[in-house]
């Protein structure tokens, strides 16, 4: 049995706890970054984080919780070794309880050269290798294999574009020919369940560039490909350097969204969430517990929580995060504040939010609260609904801010 | 006349705007020995951080300084600041009637301008003596002679011997008060006469009330007299009398004929105390008033509204505090479909209203939202009734018109002559009449043309700046209403009129205003759910159209690592923003984005 079966059998059960550690390590800042990465310059410096998130684990770990999904966000994980991921694996289960179908993710740079792996898996330089049984032949499938051994089961891999150029002009080291070999090790070294990233909307992007990537991305065979669009954050290079670029406008990347979700279709993917898409059975357990506020622990510098009624945020600061400061702010989430980011989060989905659980959540009867802003945009065509359902359909997907800025209510 | 007031001096700093009159009544001030350099605070009569940034006066300031001149002689010297623009030109006629004398400063490096000459002619209007007085001449393209020549060719006045100063350093500055002296006359009243005063200026203080300035003209006042404003009607015991020093307001119990000063009665407005009103005695009054007296007439009607509706009653405050102080000012409830509640202000000219602006979002804290700028127009009805017009909402449809009329302004405009061609399609462009050309010199010409007052108030001032690099200016004084093609330009959004947007605009011109008003509003109105046509109209004749595309992309952001804070921060800046946004029928339209279509320049 599934999670999700698990879950849509059981109803919702508080008692299950999802997992983001996150590892803050790049070796270069994509143009376009507004997360919090630093870019590695030792392994050292890697070690030390570990460490901490080691310490975190421990004074942070609850036997109360069943863990179900793990996922290791970034930054990019795929920086650490097999090893220190099997720590961090391991203190992950001694100090929680981790369910047996767990599933857990590891984000993935696309390009894991011949230089990572040697320096992932570090030889004789006094860690301890003992639960690593086979570190030959070093290479990229032999990374996997030691991730897949140490209970690594979705890999998710930053591909973003099948175009080389398009690549480039974001700051991506690497190129399509070397993303689809890293790919097809990972399949190799027995990933059955692999997502893909996909950006539109990026600099000198057509909708032609876009669908040949598309339609690579597809014939990969991925079981997953997350969808979305460039943002131009402020403070990123790319911000600053937009007018150098041609950047499709607005228009064409709505264009590009309703090509891109009826291709996905017609290839055999749902579309389960505004920018994922997944085979029969294969959404992300993890990412779906945000959508659904469910609770989920955040380890790591930078990390996000949302547990035991609130929302708690990590310290941005490495230094502070390595003497071991880690939670910085700690907010406590009304009543009302979460039926906003009940309908704010559950819109993202297709299957929306459910209006006996939204009366059984808040106590508030959803179509008397906000029944006549919905019909009008069911008129305009942004909605569907039956009689317990209410989702945005494609076109609302779209303009979901728009909406979500004109239905919810902002005064929690 | 008595010893007393032969020592009397009192005087006016005119000039065109920039050159000079504020720094050279700093340097008077300083040379009195009134303030010491460390004491003083850069320009002093300029009270009002908006006149100190903008470097004009808007409210009319006076102060006293006692002068010891060279011969030991000892002198009272009342220095009158005079607004310095076309808008209170009113104001300052009544100012200069306060005095006996005025200096005519006039920039060595620019001389004679716009405002020059129309400063100087309200001053021969008023009967004063004109001391001329070339300021700058430290810069080093100062002509002191070509200014000389000018000033007694074009203004008819000596000035080969008149001071040639530099009131930023201080040169020849005693040449100056040695002028004011030697040249302007003591004031003649006869202190025996029955009290008569004109009231020059007034301010509201908070703990005195109105605070009235007056020039005694006859007679005396004291304190504990029961007086009478003549045109007003109203009686009132003053409180306390006394004289403007530098750092503020002194009991003198009394003040004597050729004096200025001020007294308090309890006045609770400034609307009560009418500038240019004569002030006499309830028990022994005057026979008869001083001439010149005119009620403060708006020229310039807009309607004012918060940006955010809920502060209606904040506005409401703060217009009612300025009117304290401000008796030109005028305003009334008005509600616009679009806008919301606000009100219908009336002020003497576009200076005003911009000043009036920025004191509400300066001093109250408050966004506005302000439409275009409205003349009175007179309308003849086919049924015999004339109404007049201050808001293009109340315009009658076009059946119901018999004639209308819009009002015209004398205009003149200074320019160096390689501009006039622009300037004369300007003003043709503006639907001006030419009425005559005079040269100056060989490089100045002074242009006059009679132009509807609309058409001025429509950015014509920013179009003369950008078409002559900046150096012609303007000065212009109502003239009669004419008969005119005129007609209500009306805009849809989405099939629904918004109110807020009409205006009234010549036949002839209407076409190409309402295809760029049309343009503006669709680069100006953000995309909605939904496409919105926007036609312009008049009547029920589309003459224009645009469409605004309907929404089809918003962000769709990874909501990455369960960091939910950025969506919601993202969402929290669209509610804000839309919080302000105003309700046009069915399409939401920024503030921003409103003043935007408003605000059209020379080169749309």
């Amino acid at each position: 049995m599934t999670m999700i079966d698990f879950i849509k059998n059981n109803d919702k059960s508080p008692s299950f706890l999802g997992i983001y550690i996150h590892i803050p390590f790049c070796r270069t800042k994509c143009l376009y970054c507004d997360f919090c990465s630093f870019v590695s310059r030792s392994d050292g410096e890697r070690e030390e984080y570990v460490s901490a998130l080691l310490k975190e684990i421990e004074a942070r770990g609850t036997k109360e919780y069943l863990v179900d999904t793990i996922y290791f966000g970034g930054g990019t994980p795929s920086l650490l070794s097999s090893k220190q991921i099997g720590r961090i694996l391991s203190a992950l289960r001694e100090n929680f309880v981790v369910c047996e179908d767990v599933e857990i993710t590891l984000e993935c740079n696309p390009m894991i050269s011949k230089r990572d792996v040697e320096e992932a898996v570090p030889y004789g330089d006094g860690l301890d290798l003992r639960d690593v049984e086979d570190v030959a032949p070093y290479g990229v499938e032999g990374y996997f294999a030691q991730l897949r051994r140490i209970g690594v089961n979705r890999l998710s891999i930053g591909i973003q574009s099948a175009i080389d150029s398009e690549l480039k002009l974001i700051g991506r080291r690497h190129t399509f020919e070397e993303a689809k070999r890293t790919f097809f090790a990972a399949r190799e070294s027995g990933f059955e369940n692999i997502s893909v990233d996909l950006m539109f909307g990026i600099p000198s992007q057509t909708m032609e560039s876009l669908e040949i990537s598309l339609r690579q991305f597809i014939s990969l065979g991925a079981e997953h490909i997350s969808i979305y669009s460039l943002q131009l954050e402020e403070g990123t290079p790319l911000y600053r350097l937009q007018d150098r670029y041609i950047i499709p406008d607005d228009d064409v990347v709505a264009s590009m969204y309703e090509n891109v979700v009826s291709l996905m279709k017609e290839a055999g993917y749902s579309h389960y969430e505004i920018s994922n898409f997944a085979k029969e059975d294969r959404e992300s357990r993890h990412n779906s517990k945000y959508w659904r506020l469910d609770e989920y622990l955040g380890l790591g510098v930078a990390a996000h929580s949302d547990f035991g009624g609130k929302r708690l945020e990590n310290t941005k600061d490495m230094a502070k995060y390595l003497s071991g400061e880690c939670v910085e702010n700690e907010l406590v989430i009304g009543e009302s504040e979460r039926e906003f980011e009940f309908l704010m989060l559950g819109l993202r989905t297709s299957e929306g939010i459910s209006k006996s659980e939204f009366l059984h959540r808040f106590g508030i009867d959803f179509d008397v609260k906000y029944g006549e802003k919905v019909k009008k945009l069911e008129k305009m065509g942004y909605f569907w609904q039956n009689d317990d359902r209410i989702a945005l359909n494609e076109r609302g997907f779209e303009v979901s801010n728009m909406i979500l800025a004109q239905i919810l209510d902002f005064d929690y | 006349m008595n010893e007393r007031q032969k020592h009397i001096r009192n005087f006016s700093i005119i000039a065109h705007i920039d050159h000079g009159k504020s720094t050279l009544a700093d340097r008077i001030l300083e040379a009195t020995q009134t303030l010491t350099k460390r004491e003083m605070e850069e320009q002093v009569l300029d009270n009002m951080d908006l006149e100190r940034e903008r470097g004009i006066t808007i409210k009319a300031r006076a102060v006293k300084l006692d002068y010891t001149a060279p011969d030991g002689e000892e002198y009272v010297l009342n220095l009158i600041d005079t607004p310095g623009h076309v808008d209170f030109n009113y104001e300052v006629s009544r100012s200069l009637n306060a005095c006996e004398g005025a200096l005519l400063v006039v920039d060595a490096t620019q001389g004679i301008e716009a405002q020059t000459l129309a400063n100087a002619y309200l001053a021969v209007d008023a009967n004063l003596e004109i001391v001329p007085v070339i300021n700058k001449i430290d810069l080093p393209s100062a002509d002191i002679q070509r200014c000389r020549d000018e000033i007694e060719d074009i203004i008819g006045i000596e000035a080969q011997e008149c001071p040639a100063v530099s009131a930023k350093t201080g040169l020849n500055i005693q040449s100056v008060l040695d002028a004011v002296v030697e040249l302007i006359p003591a004031p003649t009243g006869d202190e025996s006469k029955p009290l008569k005063a004109l009231l020059f200026d007034s301010y509201y203080d908070s703990y005195l009330g109105v605070v009235v300035y007056v020039k005694i003209i006859d007679g005396s006042l004291k304190v504990g007299d029961k007086i009478k404003m003549m045109s007003a009607g109203q009686t009132y015991d003053v409180v306390d009398v006394g004289t403007m020093e530098p750092f503020g307001l002194k009991s003198c119990g009394e003040l004597h004929s050729g004096e200025v000063g001020y007294f308090t009665a309890s006045i609770k407005s400034v609307g009560d105390t009418r500038i240019g009103d004569t002030i006499t005695l309830v028990d022994n009054p005057t026979s008869e008033a001083l001439p010149g007296f005119k009620a403060a007439q708006p020229m310039v009607y807009a309607g004012i509204y918060p940006a955010d509706g809920s502060r209606y009653g904040d506005l409401r405050d703060a217009l009612e505090k300025l009117k304290l102080n401000d008796a030109a000012l005028t305003f009334e409830p008005e509600t616009s479909i679009a806008l919301g509640f606000g009100f219908r202000c009336g002020f003497l000219g576009l200076l005003h209203m911009e000043i009036i602006e920025e004191r509400l979002e300066r001093e109250f804290n408050l966004d506005l939202i302000t439409t275009a700028p409205s003349v009175i127009y007179r309308v003849k009805k086919r049924n015999g009734e004339e109404v007049m017009v201050d808001n293009p909402s109340n315009y009658p449809s076009p059946d119901e018109i018999e004639a209308a009329y819009e009002p015209l302004v004398k205009a003149s405009i200074i320019t160096p002559t390689e501009y006039v061609g622009g300037l004369m399609d300007l003003c043709q462009d503006r639907r001006g009449i030419f009425i005559d050309m005079k040269y100056i010199d060989t490089t100045r010409v002074e242009l006059h043309y009679k132009l509807p007052l609309n058409e001025i108030i429509y950015d014509f001032f920013d179009a003369l700046k950008s078409r002559s690099r900046g150096y012609a200016s303007l000065d212009y004084e109502l003239d009669e209403y004419n008969k005119s093609d005129l007609v209500k330009l009306d805009f849809l959004l989405n099939g629904e009129q918004v109110d807020a947007l009409s205006f009234i605009v010549h036949e002839e011109k209407a076409y190409a205003r309402a295809r760029r008003i049309a343009e503006k509003l669709k680069e100006n109105i953000p995309r909605q759910l939904f496409e919105v046509p926007i036609q312009a109209a008049i009547g029920s004749k589309i003459i224009a159209r645009e469409t605004v595309k309907a929404m089809r992309k918003d962000v769709l952001a990874k909501c990455y690592g369960g960091d939910i804070t950025r969506k919601k921060k993202l969402l929290e800046k669209q509610k804000e923003g839309k919080k302000k946004m105003r309700q046009l029928g069915s399409v939401q339209v920024s503030p921003e984005a409103f003043m935007a279509v408003l605000k059209l320049d020379d080169n749309d």
